[in-house]
C-alpha cells in the first residue's frame, strides 16, 4: 500500500509543488509565529466521559478500558507533565489494515495521504519463510528532523511530545517530507476517492476535527495543499478517546498512554527488554515503540 | 501577505484543476444518472458549523449500534453521524465481536459512547458501500438484451405492476417482440392451503410405496383425486413435482434472520413455492450438512409417530479460543477471513504473547494466520482428511484418546461422568459382505422392542415401539436408549466380532480400520508434509486435555470429498472429547427473534390468516431420495439427488436449464451473484442470459453486479446500513446473542408508497407492493390477523425485537430492561437524521406494546442483545450447550445411494480422492495441468461486493496469481508478468459472459515464497466486470465505469466443470459444497 500511496504523490503535481515551494520558503523568514493560543490546542479539557464506573473485572481483562482509564487520569495533570507514547507489538499486529483505514475516515485523508501503513514483507524461503507486518505512524520524535527544516515554524513540538503541523500556517512545501527519516508524512493534494465517478461524494467533503478543529475540505481551505501527518488523534485524546488506530486494532496490538505516568500499561511495556525503536541510531529518540518477539 | 498570496497559488496549482474536474463530475453524475445516482446531502449543514469545534462523534445523540455485513461475521457497528451523513464506523462495544470483554449489557449509553470496539478495515469501509456512487435509487428495466447492460429506469410502481401481469414485457427488443412472458398473478396457480395440505400427505404416499406398479397406481388415484387442479400442477404425471407455483423460484446470496421470514412469507407462505434457495453450498455446505448429519438424533418423530434419525440442525462447530491452549487450524485464516478477524484474532495473539496458547496452520498458502504460528503444514489441497486420518492413527496407537467419554453410549453415561455431551463411538455396526451397515438393534439379538410413551405439544400421549441400540461391554451385548438419562451405557471402543453369527463392529473399529489403512509415512506422503510434524502435532493435540481443538472451516468443506474431511476432522476433535468444553469446540446460541418459543410476544411463523404449506420436489432436488420419486429412472440420474443438503447454489440455476426436475418461470435473486461467485461462474450466466430457460428475471440489488446485469428488472435495495435485520450468531461466539441490524442512515434509494406508507425502496417494498396488486393474504390490512396490519417493514421487524427483547422464559423474566426516559431521549434524538418513511416515532409505537416499546429501544440502543461477558462459562465447561449425541457414524448414509452411480455412500471418516460426479478421479496434472488452483479471501476484499470500496482498494488495488519461486523459475515466469489461466474445461481461459462479450483470464504474478509449490492462488474480490467497471446505458445516456474496479482477476471461470452434468462446477454429492480447490490450470504467458 506504501508504495501505491508514494507513488501518487511523487508524481503529478511535484514540479508544480516544488516551484511554490520555492516561493514560500523565502516568504517564511518574514512570518511571526502565532501564539498558540489561536492554533486553538491549548485548552485543558475535561475528559468527556467517566469511566470509573465500569466493574474493574472487566477492565482489568480489556486493554482498551485499561488504557481508556490510564489515559483519562492523565488528562487530570497540566499539559506539559504529559508524555504521549505509542507501542506496538509486532507479535501481535496480524496485518489486517484495519489501523490505517480507521485513521483515514477519523481524520478524512484523501488519495495519497496516509498516517499509518502497515508493512508486509515476506522473509525467508520457502518452506522456511514468514511474513512481517509493521505499522508505521508519525514516530513523534523527542528530537524531530521535521520541525527544524519548517521554514515557517508550522510543524512544531506541543509541550506533550506530539509532533504536530499547523495548518493554517503550512504553505506546503514539503522539506518536511524529505527530511522525515520515517517517511511519516504525506502531501494533500485535494484528490477525493470518488472522482471520477459519477458523483463526489459528500463523506470525503467532511470536515476533519484534527486539533480540535473543523476543518472542511474546501477549496482554498486547509489542509488541501498541506503536508499532513499522525497526531496521535490529539482531538481525541484530549476528550478522554483513544486514538482510533488504538481502538480499532483487532490483533489488540496498539498500545497509547502517558509515558510519564509509570503506572500504566504502556510505562510497562516500555520498560521491558524486548522493546525497541525504529533507526535508534539517528538519535530522533521515537516516542513510538516496538515489541518485536 | 506575502504567505498568504504564496498559500493561495499553492492551492490554485493544486487543486483548481482537481476541484473543477469534481464539480463537472459531480454535475454529470445527476444529469446521467437522471437522479438514479443521486442521494440527499447533510453536509450543508455540517460545512456551516464554525471553525473551533468539539468533537461531536463520541456524543450518543450521534451514535446508533447495529451490525456489519461487509461480510457475514456480523460484527457490532458504532455508527457515527454528522448531520446526518454516516463519517465514522467502529465496533460496538456492547457486542462480544468487537470488544474483549464486552461491556456489561446495562453499561449507560452515555458511558459506551465514548468506547470504541475494534473492526476491521472492510468495516471501517462499510461507509463506502453506502455512498457508492454507482448505487441504483429507481428501478431499472433492461432496455437490450439479456446482459447488454441496457436499461431504462420507471417508476416503481408500474414495474411491480408489470412484473406481476406479465404481457408482451419487452416487446421493443429485438427477437422478444412476440414473447409474452407470464407474470406472477399466472404463476401463482394453486391458492388454498387446504389442498396443499392434502396433496402434500398424498405425494408423501406416494414416496413411501416402494413397488412400482403400486406407485404408479397411487398417481394415478391422485390425479382422479384432483382432476379439478390439475392445470394448476406443473405435471399431472409427475404430481411430486408440485403445483405451478413452484416454477417461481427464489435465490438469495447473503440472507439472515428477519429479512428471510419477511421474504419466505411472500415465495412460501403466501405465494405457495417450494423453491427458496439460499447459497450455503458456495461458502461452507459441506461443513454445515456434516454438521447436520452428525447432530441428528434418534428420538420419537411427531410428525411419524415413531423413533427415527431427525432433528439435525444446519450448523456446525468452531474453536472457542477463550480457552484454547492448542489449536490446529485447518483451511481457516482467522486473520484474513473466517468468523471473522475482529472476534478470533485478539484471542489468538493474546493467547500467544501470554504464553498460554500454541497453534498450527495447515495451509498451501502462507496466510497471515500462518506467519505467526508454532508450525505452518502446507498441506496438499484435497488431503484434509488424509492429515486428521493420520493423526487418528496415532493417536490409537498410543491411547491417547479420552476412554472415558468415547465409551459412554447414552445420556445417563455421559450425566455420570459429569460429561456434556457423547457419541455414538462404541455403538455396534452390523457388517455386510464386509461393509459396515446399519446398527446393531435389541431386535437382532431376539429381545423385543420396548414400549415407550412421549407427551405431545398438545398434550396426548402417545405409545411407540423403542428397538434399543447396542454396544459391546467385556464381551456383553448391552442394549439401550442413546436419550435415557437414567439407565447408563458403556461399551468398549474396539469391538471387531460377531455375535449370533452376525459380524458386528464398534464404529470406532470401522474408523480405526480407515486410519490404518495407510502407516503415517504413507499418509504424510499423501497429504505432502513429514512424518515429524505429524507426530508432533498429535502429541500436542493429546496434551492439552479438552483445551485442544482443531478449528476446520473452507479449506476442508470446499471439495469434492469435503463431507469426509470434515467428518474425519471432528472424529478428531471427538477422540479428545473436546466438544462444549471451553477451549474446545462450540456451538452457536441465540435469542429467538422468530417468536417460535413459548409465551413469546410474537409467533411470526402463526401470524398469517391464510398460510400455505409448499410441497414438491425442489429445483435442487434435495431433502428427497430419488428412488422414491415419480422421476426414478435407474442411474444414473440425470442430475444428482441431495437428501443430506439444502440450499445447493451451483445446482439451482443449472437445474432450471436441464428442466430437471421441471423448468422455472420466474426467478427472483437477492443479494446473491452466482456468476461472479461460484465455481466456473460462466455457466450460471448461459442460465441467467437465456430467456426461455428464465422467462423472468428479477433482481434486487443496490447497483448493477455481476448477476444482476442479465436481469430484467433490478429492484434498488437498501444497503446494510439502511435496513432491517438479525444477524444470528457463529460457533465460535460462545455467548448467547442476537445482533440487531437496524436503520443508521437516510437511505439512498426512492420513496415509494405501499399500502397508502411512504417506505424507501427496498425489496420489502417489492413484496408489500405485489401482495398489495394481487391481493394476496399475508400483507397489508390484516396481514398477520384481523386487527393487525402489515404495512410497513417495521411493523414486521419491530415485532422480531420485542421477542428478543422478551427473552427465551415464557414467563418474561428473562426480558431485558425498558428503557428509561433518558435513555428514549437518546434514542429519539439518534435518529433525528432519519426520514419519516423509515423512522416514524409514532408508528414505531404503534406496531408494539407500551411496555414492549421501551424494551426494544434498551434492545435496540445497544445494537441487540448480547449475554454479558462471564455467563459464558460454566466451570471448565462452555454454558452454552450443545448438549446432545454426536454422530460420528452417520447411519443415514448407508441407506441412501448416489443417484449418480447408484452405489452407497460411506458411513463414517474416511479419505476420497477427488472425483467428478460419477465417481472418476480428475486427473487432470497428468494431462499437463500443472498448478493446483485455490482460492483465498485477503481481508481487503470480500467476494462479490466490497469493491466500491476505494479505502480497501488503496490497500490493494489489484489481486494477484500467486506462485512459488521454484515454480516460476520451472516455467520461465518473472513477478509481475501477466498469465492467463487455462484448464481443461475452460482451455480458451476466457469468461464467456454472453451478449457478445468475453473476459480473458488473465492477471498478474506475485513471485513468493509462501506458497506451497505445485499449487497458484488467486484472493476473492477483484476482477470485476459489473458492479461500476463497466459503462453502463441507463434511459440512453452511458454512465461511466470506473477502471479501478475491474483491476485484478477473478479466475473461477477456469474451474472444473463437471464432465458428466457439463453446466456446473464439481461439486460434493454428500455435503454438496462446490470445489474451489480442486481445478489443476496451466498459466501462459500473455
Amino acid at each position: 500500500m506504501e508504495t501505491q500511496e508514494k507513488k501518487k504523490f511523487s508524481r503529478g503535481d511535484f514540479l508544480k509543488m516544488a516551484a511554490v515551494a520555492g516561493t514560500s520558503c523565502l516568504a517564511g523568514a518574514m512570518l511571526n509565529p502565532r501564539d498558540t493560543a489561536a492554533r486553538g490546542d491549548d485548552t485543558l479539557e475535561a475528559p468527556a466521559v467517566d469511566l470509573s464506573s465500569l466493574p474493574p473485572e472487566i477492565v482489568n481483562k480489556n486493554e482498551l478500558l485499561k488504557m481508556q482509564q490510564d489515559l483519562q487520569r492523565a488528562l487530570k495533570k497540566p499539559r506539559g507533565a504529559r508524555k504521549w507514547a505509542m507501542v506496538l507489538d509486532l507479535r501481535k499486529c496480524v496485518g489486517c489494515s484495519a489501523c490505517t483505514i480507521a485513521c483515514k475516515a477519523e481524520n478524512v485523508l484523501p488519495p495519497g495521504v496516509v498516517y499509518r501503513p502497515v508493512m508486509d514483507e515476506e522473509v525467508g524461503t520457502y518452506p522456511r519463510v514468514t511474513r512481517r507486518f509493521t505499522p508505521r505512524p508519525c514516530m513523534q520524535c523527542e528530537k524531530p528532523p521535521c520541525v527544524p527544516v519548517c521554514p515557517v515554524k508550522a510543524t512544531h513540538k506541543r509541550e506533550d511530545g506530539i509532533v504536530a503541523v499547523d495548518y493554517d500556517k503550512c504553505i506546503g512545501c514539503r522539506y518536511c517530507l524529505t527530511a522525515c527519516p520515517y517517511n511519516a508524512r504525506t502531501a494533500d493534494f485535494g484528490e477525493a476517492y470518488t472522482e471520477g465517478t459519477p458523483k463526489v461524494q459528500d463523506y470525503e467533503l467532511r470536515p476533519s476535527f484534527e486539533y480540535k478543529k473543523k476543518w472542511p475540505r474546501k477549496h482554498g481551505v486547509s489542509p488541501i495543499g498541506n503536508a499532513r501527518k499522525c497526531h496521535f488523534c490529539v482531538h481525541r485524546v484530549e476528550k478522554g478517546l483513544l486514538p482510533a488506530c488504538v481502538t480499532t486494532c483487532i490483533g489488540g496490538a496498539t498500545y497509547f498512554g502517558d509515558n510519564n505516568d509509570t503506572d500504566n500499561l504502556v510505562s510497562e511495556l516500555i520498560s521491558r527488554p524486548n522493546i525497541t525503536t525504529l533507526k535508534s541510531e539517528l538519535g530522533t529518540k521515537p516516542k513510538v515503540y516496538y515489541i518485536w518477539g | 501577505m506575502k504567505l498568504a498570496s504564496s498559500k493561495k497559488v499553492l492551492e490554485k496549482s493544486l487543486t483548481r484543476r482537481k476541484f473543477l474536474k469534481i464539480s463537472v463530475a459531480s454535475g454529470a453524475g445527476a444529469l446521467l444518472g437522471a437522479n438514479l445516482l443521486e442521494k440527499v446531502s447533510g453536509l450543508e449543514n455540517s460545512l456551516r458549523a464554525g471553525k473551533e469545534a468539539d468533537y461531536p462523534l463520541n456524543n450518543p445523540e450521534n451514535i446508533i449500534n447495529t451490525v456489519c455485513l461487509q461480510c457475514n461475521t456480523g460484527c457490532g457497528l458504532k455508527v457515527k453521524s454528522l448531520d446526518g451523513l454516516v463519517v465514522k464506523i467502529d465496533g460496538n462495544p456492547y457486542s462480544p465481536w468487537t470488544m474483549w470483554p464486552h461491556l456489561p449489557y446495562k453499561t449507560p449509553l452515555a458511558v459506551s459512547a465514548a468506547i470504541e470496539g475494534h473492526i476491521c478495515p472492510k468495516g471501517q469501509s462499510g461507509i463506502q458501500t453506502l455512498y457508492d456512487p454507482y448505487r441504483i435509487r429507481r428501478v431499472l428495466k433492461r432496455a437490450g438484451k439479456r446482459g447488454e447492460n441496457k436499461w431504462i429506469s420507471m417508476p416503481f410502481e408500474q414495474a411491480v405492476k408489470e412484473i406481476v401481469e406479465g404481457g408482451r414485457l419487452f416487446s421493443g427488443i429485438t427477437g422478444e417482440e412476440s414473447r409474452t412472458v407470464e407474470g406472477l398473478k399466472d404463476i401463482w396457480a394453486l391458492r388454498d392451503p387446504k389442498v396443499f395440505k392434502e396433496m402434500a400427505k398424498d405425494i408423501k404416499e406416494i414416496w413411501h410405496t416402494k413397488e412400482k406398479e403400486e406407485k404408479e397406481k397411487k398417481v394415478k388415484e391422485f390425479q382422479e383425486k384432483y382432476k379439478e387442479h390439475a392445470d394448476k400442477l406443473i405435471d399431472p404425471a409427475h404430481p411430486d413435482f408440485g403445483p405451478k407455483n413452484n416454477q417461481l423460484l427464489w435465490v438469495h446470496g447473503r440472507l439472515k434472520s428477519g429479512r428471510s421470514e419477511f421474504f419466505k412469507r411472500f415465495i412460501q407462505d403466501s405465494f405457495g413455492s417450494t423453491n427458496f434457495h439460499g447459497h450455503t453450498t458456495v461458502c461452507q455446505g459441506s461443513l454445515y450438512f456434516t454438521g447436520k448429519a452428525m447432530s441428528d438424533q434418534f428420538d420419537f418423530d411427531e410428525k411419524d409417530k415413531k423413533a427415527k434419525w431427525g432433528g439435525g440442525k444446519k450448523f456446525y462447530w468452531q474453536a472457542d479460543l477463550t480457552g484454547a491452549e492448542f489449536v490446529i487450524f485447518v483451511g481457516a485464516s482467522i486473520f484474513e477471513a473466517n468468523y471473522g478477524p475482529p472476534f478470533r484474532s485478539n484471542k489468538l495473539t493474546q493467547g500467544m504473547v501470554s504464553g498460554k496458547l500454541k497453534y498450527v496452520v495447515v495451509d498451501p498458502r502462507l496466510s497471515k494466520t500462518a506467519a505467526k504460528a508454532w508450525k505452518w503444514l502446507p498441506a496438499k489441497p484435497g488431503t484434509e482428511a488424509a492429515l486428521a486420518l493420520a493423526m487418528t492413527r496415532w493417536i490409537i496407537e498410543n491411547e491417547k484418546y479420552n476412554l472415558k467419554y468415547l465409551s459412554n453410549a447414552n445420556k445417563a453415561s455421559s450425566k455420570a461422568d459429569n460429561e456434556p455431551n457423547w457419541s455414538n463411538a462404541c455403538w455396534l455396526v452390523k457388517i455386510k459382505d464386509g461393509k459396515p451397515g446399519e446398527f446393531l438393534r435389541a431386535s437382532d439379538l431376539g429381545l423385543e422392542k420396548s414400549l415407550k410413551t412421549k407427551t405431545l405439544k398438545d398434550g396426548t400421549i402417545v405409545e411407540y415401539e423403542f428397538d434399543n441400540f447396542v454396544c459391546y461391554s467385556g464381551a456383553q451385548a448391552v442394549t439401550f436408549d442413546p436419550n435415557d438419562a437414567d439407565n447408563s451405557a458403556e461399551g468398549d471402543l474396539f469391538v471387531d466380532t460377531a455375535i449370533n453369527a452376525m459380524k458386528v463392529k464398534s464404529v470406532l473399529a470401522i474408523i480405526k480400520e480407515e486410519a490404518f489403512r495407510f502407516n503415517l509415512e504413507e499418509w504424510a506422503k499423501i497429504c505432502g508434509l513429514e512424518v515429524k510434524d505429524i507426530i508432533e502435532i498429535s502429541q500436542e493435540f493429546t496434551s492439552h486435555g479438552r483445551k485442544a481443538v482443531a478449528d476446520i472451516h473452507r479449506g476442508v468443506s470446499q471439495h469434492t470429498n469435503g463431507f469426509y474431511n470434515v467428518l474425519a476432522w471432528y472424529t478428531l476433535n471427538l477422540l479428545i472429547g473436546n466438544f462444549d468444553w471451553q477451549g474446545g469446540l462450540s456451538q452457536p446460541s441465540t435469542y429467538d427473534n422468530a417468536g417460535e418459543k413459548e409465551g413469546k410476544p410474537y409467533d411470526m411463523g402463526k401470524l398469517h390468516p391464510k398460510k400455505i404449506p409448499p410441497f414438491g420436489i425442489s429445483i435442487i432436488r434435495h431433502d428427497v431420495k430419488y428412488e422414491e420419486t415419480t422421476l426414478f429412472s435407474g442411474y444414473p440420474a440425470k442430475r444428482p439427488w441431495f437428501p443430506m443438503a439444502s440450499d445447493i447454489y451451483q445446482e439451482i440455476l443449472p437445474s432450471a436449464q436441464d428442466g430437471y426436475p421441471y423448468p422455472i418461470k420466474a426467478l427472483i435473486m437477492y443479494m446473491g451473484s452466482p456468476v461472479y461467485s461460484l465455481p466456473a461462474g460462466q455457466t450460471q450466466a448461459d442460465v441467467l442470459a437465456d430467456i426461455n430457460k428464465i422467462p423472468l428475471f428479477v433482481a434486487s440489488d443496490i447497483t448493477v453486479g455481476e448477476s444482476s446485469l442479465y436481469a430484467d428488472y433490478i429492484i434498488p435495495d437498501l444497503s446494510y446500513l439502511e435496513r432491517w435485520e438479525f444477524q444470528g450468531s457463529h460457533p465460535s461466539v460462545i455467548w448467547k446473542v442476537q445482533p440487531v441490524r437496524q436503520p443508521a442512515v437516510a437511505p439512498i434509494p426512492e420513496e415509494v408508497e405501499v399500502f397508502g406508507e411512504r417506505i424507501p425502496i427496498s425489496l420489502e417494498a417489492f413484496f408489500l407492493k405485489a401482495a398489495q396488486i394481487m391481493n394476496m393474504p399475508g400483507f397489508g390490512r390484516g396481514g398477520f390477523k384481523e386487527g393487525l396490519d402489515l404495512l410497513r417493514p417495521e411493523d414486521y421487524y419491530l415485532k422480531m425485537a420485542a421477542n428478543v427483547a422478551f427473552g427465551d422464559e415464557k414467563d418474561g423474566s428473562k426480558a431485558v430492561p425498558e428503557a428509561d426516559d433518558k435513555e428514549i431521549d437518546i434514542f429519539l434524538k439518534a435518529r433525528r437524521h432519519l426520514p419519516q418513511g423509515v423512522f416514524d416515532a409514532d408508528k414505531w409505537q404503534k406496531a408494539l406494546t407500551p411496555e414492549l416499546w421501551k424494551k426494544v429501544v434498551y434492545l435496540l440502543n445497544r445494537g441487540g442483545r448480547f449475554e454479558d461477558f462471564e455467563k459464558a462459562f460454566d466451570g471448565e465447561q462452555l454454558k452454552n450447550k450443545y448438549g446432545k449425541q454426536i454422530n460420528i457414524y452417520i447411519e443415514k448414509l448407508v441407506k441412501i445411494k448416489n443417484s449418480i452411480t447408484g452405489k452407497g455412500f460411506l458411513p463414517a471418516a474416511a479419505y476420497l480422492p477427488i472425483a467428478d460426479s460419477q465417481g472418476k478421479a480428475i486427473e487432470d496434472e497428468k494431462e499437463g495441468f500443472d498448478l493446483n488452483l485455490i482460492t483465498y479471501r485477503e481481508i481487503a476484499q470480500c467476494k462479490s461486493r466490497t469493491i466500491s470500496n476505494y479505502w480497501l482498494l488503496s490497500l490493494l488495488p489489484e489481486n494477484f496469481i500467486l506462485l512459488n519461486s521454484r515454480d516460476a523459475s520451472r516455467l520461465g515466469f518473472n513477478d509481475g508478468d501477466l498469465v492467463r489461466v487455462i484448464s481443461q474445461s475452460n482451455p480458451q481461459g476466457a469468461w464467456d459472459l454472453k451478449a457478445g462479450q468475453v473476459k480473458p483470464i488473465v492477471g498478474r504474478l506475485k513471485v513468493i515464497e509462501g506458497i506451497r509449490p505445485g499449487v497458484t492462488a488467486f484472493s476473492l474480490g477483484h476482477g470485476h466486470w459489473a458492479y461500476g467497471a463497466k459503462d453502463i446505458l441507463v434511459d440512453g445516456k452511458i454512465i461511466k465505469a470506473d477502471k479501478r474496479r475491474s483491476a485484478g482477476i477473478n479466475a473461477n471461470a477456469a474451474m472444473r466443470i463437471d464432465p458428466y452434468l457439463k453446466n456446473t462446477c464439481l461439486e460434493d454429492l454428500v455435503g454438496a459444497s462446490v470445489a474451489f480447490y480442486d481445478t489443476y490450470v496451466k498459466l501462459v504467458k500473455v
